[in-house]
């Protein structure tokens, strides 16, 4: 008896321990390095180093950061299947996120980003400021800009390349605050995604 | 029955232990001297702050009164300790309409900065890669950017002195969920949160030149007493000050 209460006294303590996050998962992504992400045959060749966070937001997503993902968030989705969402959804029936669908038009991915950013990140003020046809992953693809303010009431600019290939879904965001940290990266961005392919 | 209540101590004991043995408090820019009564201006803008509740589900829920009293507290104990900061301070005249709104976006930038900088820097076991080859160099490279140069009253000084400050003191629900979740499987529960973070910043660059931020600070704002204590503990280490020596 004994022993099984000093093993759970163990065991609660090692969970305890793990509560805080453990010795940096968060890995180099070297600049000049071909890699994929996302558990994807998507791969890109960063122009600069970037950070690899350890948590993913979904099954098909990664995102990379060069301070934070609160002042630099490059997310990749790679390979988003019809009839999944583009993040982990927290409450499937609370919180329903839109899903991607097999019937999904490249005009309706801004859409699709937006009504994830509002459900997942609980924001308001969500407003696409342009759309324009662009070439991604050697297929006709989609790219468009945003701006949305959050709960830390910054307002943050974003920009997002996507193209659908064999009916799945193959998303590039940029979202940073629109002092300073968008500016001071999107050149690097535009240079990665262009250095996508599948 | 004693080994039971034994465990539980240890459990909070390793609760409370672990963030202070793991985390750093305060950083200066590689280069970065400003000597007691070097002549250098310090513009002080208005604190950031404020104050509310956590609920038992862990979601802020602001008090307006609070904020009022904790606002009030922290401006009176600022004033007092400026004079001891070593330099200049000049006060940031009040801003209105567009200015106001620029001034407040710069505020949340910086508050969002030193989390980045606790969370990714100071907080060693989760240092993002690039960062933790920065701090083997002693580079301290964060900043706030150039747009900090057109901030009410910005041109009459040489730097920048921010201040943020936010409470939720702990709801009774949240209190009950923290105790019951020590005495559970070991899932690590916070009541209330104290953040409290104060930087100085190049006024051309906008580069973070001095921060002192934390996630839990002491001091309740909402009594005099105790804003003085938390912004004596914001200004400790302040490049070239006082207020250190005094404690």
């Amino acid at each position: 008896m004994k022993n099984a209460i000093v093993a759970a006294a163990l065991m609660a303590l090692l969970s305890v321990t793990f509560q805080v996050p453990s010795a940096s998962a968060h890995k180099l992504r070297q600049k000049g390095e071909a890699v994929t992400v996302a558990d994807s045959r998507l791969t890109v060749t960063p122009q600069c180093d970037w950070n690899r966070l350890s948590g993913k937001p979904g099954k098909n997503a990664e995102t990379w950061t060069l301070d934070g993902g609160q002042l630099n968030d490059l997310t990749f989705y790679a390979g988003i299947e019809a009839g999944k969402p583009l993040v982990k959804e927290r409450h499937k029936k609370k919180d329903p996120l839109p899903k991607f669908g097999k019937s999904t038009l490249l005009v309706e991915l801004p859409e699709l980003l937006e009504g994830t950013y509002r459900t997942y990140k609980k924001i308001g003020a969500f407003q696409l400021t342009s759309t324009a046809p662009a070439r991604f992953l050697g297929q006709d693809g989609v790219i468009f800009t945003y701006d949305y303010t959050d709960a830390d009431q910054i307002t943050r600019k974003g920009e997002a390349t996507a193209a659908i290939v064999d009916g799945k879904l193959y998303m590039v965001s940029f979202d940073a605050p629109r002092l300073h940290y968008f500016d001071k990266a999107i050149a690097d961005v535009r240079a990665l995604v262009a250095t996508a392919t599948l | 029955m004693r080994i039971i209540s034994g465990i539980v101590f240890t459990i909070g004991m390793m609760l409370l232990a672990l963030p202070a043995t793991a985390q750093e408090r305060s950083a200066l820019k590689k280069g970065f001297e400003l000597s007691a009564n070097s002549g250098k201006r310090i513009l002080v803008f208005r604190p950031s702050v404020s104050v509310g509740a956590q609920s038992t589900g862990g979601m802020f829920e602001p008090n307006g009164d609070w904020t009022e009293r904790a606002s009030k507290n922290i401006q009176v104990s600022l004033e007092r300790l400026q004079s001891r900061l070593g330099n200049t301070v000049i006060v940031a005249p009040e801003a209105y309409g567009e200015e106001a709104q620029r001034l407040q976006e710069h505020m949340s930038l910086f508050a969002a900065v030193s989390q980045a900088v606790i969370e990714y820097q100071f907080f060693v076991g989760n240092r993002l890669p690039t960062k933790k080859r920065d701090n083997k160099n002693d580079v301290f490279d964060w900043s706030l950017g150039a747009g900090v140069a057109s901030l009410p009253g910005a041109q009459d000084a040489d730097y920048a002195l921010f201040i943020y400050n936010r409470d939720a003191y702990g709801s009774t629900g949240r209190k009950i969920l923290q105790v019951l979740a020590l005495l559970g499987p070991g899932i690590a529960v916070k009541s209330g949160e104290h953040a409290g973070y104060a930087g100085l910043v190049d006024l051309k660059t906008g580069d973070l030149l001095w921060l002192n931020a934390d996630g839990a600070m002491g001091g309740d704002v909402r009594e005099e007493e105790g804003s003085e204590k938390r912004v004596r503990q914001l200004l400790e280490d302040f490049p070239g000050s006082a207020i250190k020596q005094e404690q």
